[in-house]
């Protein structure tokens, strides 16, 4: 379809623009975020920053209306490109199906604008304000973006104070793994080998392995990469599957693919049986000092 | 009693109005020679009926001239009622806006400050 490629084409050169820039001196972003209600309501408070290409992901879910974005950026100079990508849900009206359930209306789009560095950007969840309207009337979301050396530190953060309980309000930064810590073990029966650490490079050339269990060495050659893109329109627009990696596992002796693992980095431990009877145990993280 | 004299008052009613045939007009007209209560209540018709022709400015007219609608009165209460409408709609969507407006309308719009 017309509108995807043109989607995950935009995301994949955002993507790599990010990336590029991450190649620089530790530079930290930070998006200072406000949700406002009728311009003196504030109903939640908070910021999200990380390294160079950390995106943001917010989403506001009440009764009649769920909106989640994901926003991104692309540093140009003293500028700075913002894409949103927006994936909402709204009621419609009264509106009821003949079973009696509620009706929503599901929309997903792009907005993209350019600001400097230290500028606010107001997004204004439900479309700018009728003319005839007060001029602080409605919902927005104030984001502000700042940079700063990042001092060492390169893991993201978060931080949000929800004023107004009636409204579900989050924050998430948004972290593309460049490498990760894979930990895998070769399991059969009761008997398990030493685990074996690597940081590995997504989209690397594979690596060569070997695992020791019982007086056998395994060998198995594995390489990182980024899963396919998610068939979900959501999950998608809104990375979903940012975090989560794949371990293709091949066997060099018979060159032929034995499988694939995919995870988040969260440490879970995900098995994968061979063709021997073995099973290897992979676990994907963070590598340390992130 | 009551119901004969319901029943020949629609009779002189339909007699003014040209509709009866003549065997109709015969029984009427016996009935009315011999009942004076029917007698006068069709001169009372008649003369309502002469009041109304004369102030629809016939009054030799034959029977009740039908009121007409004439064209230029027509017009002007047709641009009256377009026109009163336009203006109500033009300050009912200044007031409330429309009816959900488009779809771009409701998407988030993304202002730089």
């Amino acid at each position: 379809m017309p509108r995807s490629s043109s989607i995950s084409a935009l995301g994949t050169l955002s993507v790599a623009a990010l990336l590029i820039a991450a190649q620089g001196p530790g530079t930290r972003v930070t998006y200072r975020v406000r949700v406002v209600q009728d311009g003196v309501l504030e109903l939640a408070r908070g910021s999200v920053s990380g390294p160079a290409g950390t995106d943001l992901r917010f989403s506001l879910r009440s009764d009649s209306a769920e909106i989640e974005a994901l926003f991104q950026i692309v540093p140009e100079g003293d500028t700075v490109l913002v894409a949103g990508e927006f994936f909402t849900k709204r009621r419609w009206g009264g509106g009821r199906s003949r079973r009696g359930l509620g009706l929503w209306e599901q929309d997903s789009y792009r907005r993209v604008v350019r600001l400097a560095w230290g500028d606010t950007a107001r997004i204004h969840l439900f479309g700018r304000p009728r003319p005839s309207a007060a001029r602080e009337a409605g919902l927005w979301v104030e984001v502000a973006l700042v940079r700063g050396f990042s001092g060492g530190e390169g893991r993201p953060a978060e931080e949000l104070q929800v004023t107004d309980s009636g409204t579900d309000i989050s924050v998430e930064a948004v972290v593309r793994p460049r490498r990760a810590r894979v930990i895998m073990n070769l399991v059969r029966g009761d008997t398990v080998s030493g685990p074996r650490g690597f940081d590995l490079v997504p989209e690397a050339p594979a690596h060569r392995v070997q695992l020791a269990m019982a007086g056998r060495t395994t060998t198995l050659e594995v390489g990182l990469a980024r899963p396919e893109p998610s068939p979900s329109a959501r999950d998608r627009v809104l990375a979903l599957d940012a975090d989560v990696v794949c371990l293709r596992v091949v066997a060099p002796d018979v060159a032929e693919p034995v499988g694939i693992i995919c995870g988040r980095l969260n440490n879970v431990a995900r098995r994968l049986p061979l063709p021997g009877g073995d099973t290897l145990v992979a676990t994907f993280a963070w590598p340390a000092g992130r | 009693m009551s119901d004969g004299h319901e029943t020949w008052l629609k009779q002189i009613d339909a007699e003014l109005d040209g509709e009866l045939s003549l065997v109709e007009r015969a029984a009427l007209a016996k009935h009315l020679a011999t009942c004076a209560h029917c007698a006068g209540a069709r001169a009372s018709q008649l003369e309502v009926r002469v009041a109304l022709a004369r102030s629809a400015g016939d009054p030799h007219a034959h029977v009740v001239p039908r009121p007409i609608i004439r064209g230029r009165a027509l017009a002007f209460w047709a641009v009256l009622a377009l026109a009163t409408g336009i203006a109500a709609g033009w300050l009912a969507h200044s007031r409330w806006g429309g009816p959900g407006g488009s779809l771009e309308d409701s998407r988030a719009a993304i202002v730089v400050h």
